[in-house]
């Protein structure tokens, strides 16, 4: 550790307080994290109190705003636990009802799947049969990641000439077409998006939508098949050859 | 109005009598009886309050009104509510009546010159500060509060003025000094908490200067075993830091337990009430619960065994509640036909012809023990079939068990976690010492397998589908082969994991963290199945029960609750402490919880009803380790004190005191039949300690008890068995084997 007599001022302060605490163990590190932490806090004290005091419309901030800035981030960041008789008020009503008797035989004892944390995070492909019932709607054409690259031939079947080749922007940005991440693909699709230029992908023009309907489900029909392949376990390597 | 003011210059000649007579006499009288249950509300002569709470609130909006100058709602809130004129049982209000009275009169009718002294020194309080009655008496579990009342109302009032309070602390001190030695240790005990609430309610009243002069001047007689807390006091200089310290908050409302036998207790009140200026003795009315016992008064070293909590010492009746200390009946299994290979050397060349016979746990006696508590006091889960199997393993591995003693002691085997980078938090073992878990500072939890055996996940459903259900060896079938691994690591907390407990039956993992939950993982697929939350603060400590299916946690927030795994929501709450709860702990039967804590008592709750039936004190730092004995009976816990205090649970009271630890005590375990005690602590040692002996000469009985004259054997020296170093690894968690080998693990930190 440098000399006290050449520490800057500040760091000087901060030995001195820790040492008023009762700390006299530490790593030299602390007192720099310490110190960051008091000027993070008193820059964002004396900010919030300028915003205060522009908002009272006054000239220069006074000790009122810096009263009230500390009071607001006390109470956002530095909140303290419930008060003591609080928490006995609310025990008391806890403890009050009787423990609840534990069913025999039901397997792993787990509260309801809503509260646990075992559902899956993706969610698969539903079958497009029953899309095309549905027809029209803008979820139909579902534009998986995985095989955006459809096959080459699918464009071709009997699409006009005003839908291929426009490149998707494949992003997530809920175009209202569910994008599906199959969970081992997910490293895949990073692969294969960069190659889209070459790929046949679909752009869902909100604004060319209703016209794209029929070319829609006409795509779709064609892309159900290749939806169909992936239904099948993710680890298919099929799709990828048609890339 | 005339009404009106006749009615103030009445109270105010009531006032003016009071301080004078020895009417503090009669009114003190009501508080020395230990038992007063909403003790403000005994007045003599008192109104039939419908309950003492209510007679409470009454009484507290009447003051509000007061302060607010509001005399004619306060005539017509008097009138109605029956409220005798001027509540003379409270003395905290008196003063602030005083204040408020003295306001009026100040304007008009001056003739209290008494009074207004009083109320001249203190303008700003009896505007700002409102009337103080003294808080009812925070009884153990009797959640016998009105939260926002309270808090309004419970602030300090100023008690005189506040450049006298040195000499009324210095008056008090000479006289202490000067009474006969075996009074002067029990009357000491008063210093403590009548200096920190004389320099709270000088802090709370702005006089930033007399708190520091007075602070300086008397800090330096305390005890050191609270030199902690006046370093925490000592850095609160005003009003506004008091507000965050939840902990000082409580401490401000609850009432200090001190236990006086009856002669000094007289003594003292004698001389705090011939004087004129009795601020102190009002103070002590106020903020300290004098808890007086017929008997010897008690020495100094008994007195500095039992105090050093935060709140003092416990009152008689918090630990008279009947504990059910003993252990559940073991249920019959039927040992079956089984060839294991010693069955097998037994019988060699014999035919194997063994009837199943009946397992017998030594508990051949159908009839209940009388300390143990029914076998569905508390809902338990039902054994399962791998539950039968895990018993029947027990108790073969039982039979392998070395006695240990004080001439067999038990070999120890360290386990070192590496590369922890000092951020190994928490430890645990199953109980047959197959896997160790670790919980780390950087939020990942790690399970070891402690044998050959490697650890394995389920295989996913689409592989469990095609297994041959029927096949012998489903129960290896299902383990998929290629995720086999010496170690998992668990990715899911988002702070430190500061408590780690397994189940039981080896299935589940509990962790608890600083991010505030609780989470259980499954170590048949190693995730995480759920996540509790409840606890919008640390959580510092959890543990599975012992029979599995509940578990308890407990955190900066003062709680602990009880969960079971298929509720999202807390069953049980267990509120009562002052300061966070950093140790949890299950009896052995599973239907009391244990929990230490900062403020460094011990309680002891009941599942069954949430009550607290036990607070134990006498530690000097937070308590970081509880353990109970295999019987039930007894239980050790460890503090930052380094101290280990022995405890008989059935009669609350302290039994042994073994030093030795130089540094925090971090871990404590009974060996399988409760013959040694091993604790480990920052200090880089394992000590083992002799229990049978330490629990042998019991001499309690309801005297010890209830006068608190417990005698500790100083035979911490005899009692020591053995200490082991390690170089320079702390000793964080301890765990014998079912066959009494020692298990130790710590970080090595080169």
């Amino acid at each position: 550790m440098a000399s006290p007599k050449t520490l800057p001022k500040d760091a000087q302060v901060m030995i001195q307080i820790l040492k008023d605490m009762g700390i006299t163990e530490y790593e030299p590190r602390v007192i720099n994290q310490m110190l960051e932490f008091t000027y993070r806090y008193v820059t964002t004290i004396i900010e919030d109190a300028k915003i205060y005091a522009t908002h009272a419309k006054k000239s220069t901030v006074d000790a009122e705003d810096i009263k009230l800035a500390i009071q607001c981030r006390m109470d956002q960041s530095f909140t303290s636990p419930p008060p003591r008789d609080f928490l006995l008020e609310v025990a008391r009503q806890k403890n009050g009802t009787p423990l609840p008797l534990i069913k025999p035989y039901t397997g792993p004892r787990l509260p309801p799947d809503r509260y646990c944390l075992t559902a899956p995070n993706y969610r698969l492909k539903s079958i497009q049969k029953k899309v095309s019932s549905s027809g029209g709607r803008i979820t139909v054409p579902r534009l998986s990641v995985g095989s955006v690259s459809s096959r080459p031939g699918t464009p071709t079947l009997g699409t006009p000439s005003v839908t291929p080749k426009v490149a998707t922007p494949l992003s997530l940005s809920g175009q209202r077409f569910t994008v599906q991440i199959p969970n081992s693909q997910t490293a895949v699709s990073k692969t294969v998006t960069p190659s889209t230029p070459t790929v046949q992908n679909v752009l869902i023009n909100p604004s060319l939508i209703g016209s794209k309907n029929i070319l829609i489900t006409t795509k779709m029909v064609s892309q159900s098949s290749a939806s169909e392949s992936l239904k099948r376990k993710h680890e298919d390597d099929d799709d990828y050859d048609n890339l | 109005m005339a009404a009106v003011q006749s009615g103030q210059s009445e109270t105010e000649e009531e006032k003016e009598i009071q301080p004078e007579t020895s009417n503090d006499g009669s009114r003190t009288d009501l508080r020395p009886p230990a038992e007063s249950p909403g003790g403000p509300a005994s007045s003599p002569g008192a109104v039939k309050p419908s309950a003492p709470g209510e007679e409470e609130t009454l009484r507290a909006v009447l003051r509000f009104l007061q302060k607010n100058n509001l005399s004619e709602s306060v005539e017509i809130l008097r009138r109605e509510a029956g409220l005798p004129d001027e509540p003379e049982d409270q003395t905290g209000s008196e003063s602030s009546g005083t204040g408020s009275g003295g306001q009026e009169a100040g304007g008009g009718v001056g003739d209290a010159g008494s009074l207004l002294s009083r109320v001249s020194a203190a303008p700003t309080p009896a505007a700002a500060t409102v009337a103080a009655p003294p808080p009812p008496p925070l009884k153990v579990g009797a959640g016998d509060d009105r939260p926002d009342v309270n808090v309004v109302l419970s602030a300090y009032s100023q008690q005189g003025d506040p450049v006298l309070y040195d000499v009324y602390y210095s008056g008090l001190k000479k006289f202490i000094e000067s009474v006969l030695d075996c009074h002067r240790a029990e009357l000491s005990q008063v210093f403590y908490p009548l200096f920190v609430h004389m320099y709270l309610e000088l802090v709370y009243n702005n006089h930033e200067a007399e708190s520091k002069a007075f602070f300086e001047k008397f800090s330096g007689d305390q005890e050191c075993y609270y030199a902690d807390d006046l370093r925490i006091l000592s850095s609160l200089s005003k009003k506004e830091h008091m507000r965050g310290n939840e902990t000082l908050l409580d401490f401000r409302t609850s009432k200090f337990v001190l236990r006086i036998s009856r002669d000094s207790y007289q003594l003292l009140k004698r001389h705090l009430q011939e004087r004129q200026n009795n601020q102190i003795w009002t103070i002590i009315q106020e903020h300290l619960y004098i808890d007086i016992f017929d008997g010897m008064p008690r020495s100094k070293s008994q007195i500095d065994a039992m105090s050093g909590s935060l709140a003092g010492e416990a009152k008689r009746d918090s630990n008279k509640a009947k504990v059910f200390y003993g252990l559940l009946k073991e249920p019959e299994i039927e040992v079956p036909l089984d060839d294991e290979d010693e069955e097998v050397e037994n019988e060699e060349g014999k035919p194997k012809k063994k009837k199943p016979k009946k397992d017998s746990l030594g508990n051949k006696s159908k009839k209940q023990d009388p300390n143990a508590p029914q076998q569905n006091r508390i809902p338990l889960p039902e054994l399962k079939d791998s539950d039968k199997l895990d018993k029947i393993m027990n108790l073969k591995e039982a039979t392998k068990r070395v006695r240990l003693g004080r001439d067999t002691l038990p070999s120890i085997c360290f386990y070192s976690f590496l590369n922890a980078y000092q951020g190994l938090t928490a430890v645990d073992f199953t109980d047959d010492s197959s896997l160790i878990a670790g919980g780390y500072a950087d939020s990942t939890v790690r399970v070891w397998s402690v044998t050959p055996k490697k650890l394995r996940r389920v295989k996913s459903a689409a592989d469990l589908s095609l297994i041959d259900k029927e096949s012998d060896d489903v129960l290896e079938r299902i383990m998929d082969e290629k995720t086999a691994s010496e170690s998992k690591i668990l990715h899911g907390h988002s702070g430190p994991v500061y408590g780690i407990s397994f189940s039981p039956d080896r299935n589940y993992l509990l962790s608890c963290s600083e991010d505030g939950t609780v989470r259980l993982w499954s170590l048949q697929t190693f995730t995480c199945l759920v996540g509790y939350k409840g606890h919008n603060y640390p959580v510092w400590d959890t543990q599975f029960s012992p029979y599995g299916y509940y578990f308890i946690s407990g955190g900066h927030d003062r709680v602990a609750r009880l969960w079971a795994t298929d509720h999202y929501q807390p069953l049980r709450m267990f509120a009562g402490h002052l300061a966070d709860i950093t140790c949890t702990r299950f009896h052995p039967n599973s239907n009391y919880v244990a929990t230490g804590s900062s403020d460094r008592t011990i309680r002891l709750w009941d599942v069954l009803t949430g009550n607290c039936v036990r607070i134990l004190t006498g530690h000097k730092g937070p308590i970081h380790a509880i353990a109970f004995s295999p019987n039930g009976k007894f239980m050790a816990s460890g503090a930052t004190d380094g101290r280990v205090l022995l405890w008989d649970i059935g009669h609350g009271i302290m039994i042994g005191d073994l030093k030795g630890h130089t540094d925090a005590i971090y871990t404590l375990k009974f060996s399988r039949d409760g013959e040694i005690l091993a604790s480990g602590s920052m200090d880089n040692t394992v000590r083992l300690w002799d229990a049978f002996k330490a629990f042998d000469e019991l001499e309690t009985d309801d005297f010890t008890a209830t006068t608190g004259h417990i005698h500790l054997p100083e035979n911490s020296q005899e009692l020591l068995l053995g200490t082991y170093l390690t170089k320079a690894t702390p000793v964080i968690h301890l765990h014998f084997t079912r066959r009494n080998l020692l298990l130790a693990a710590g970080a090595y930190n080169p």
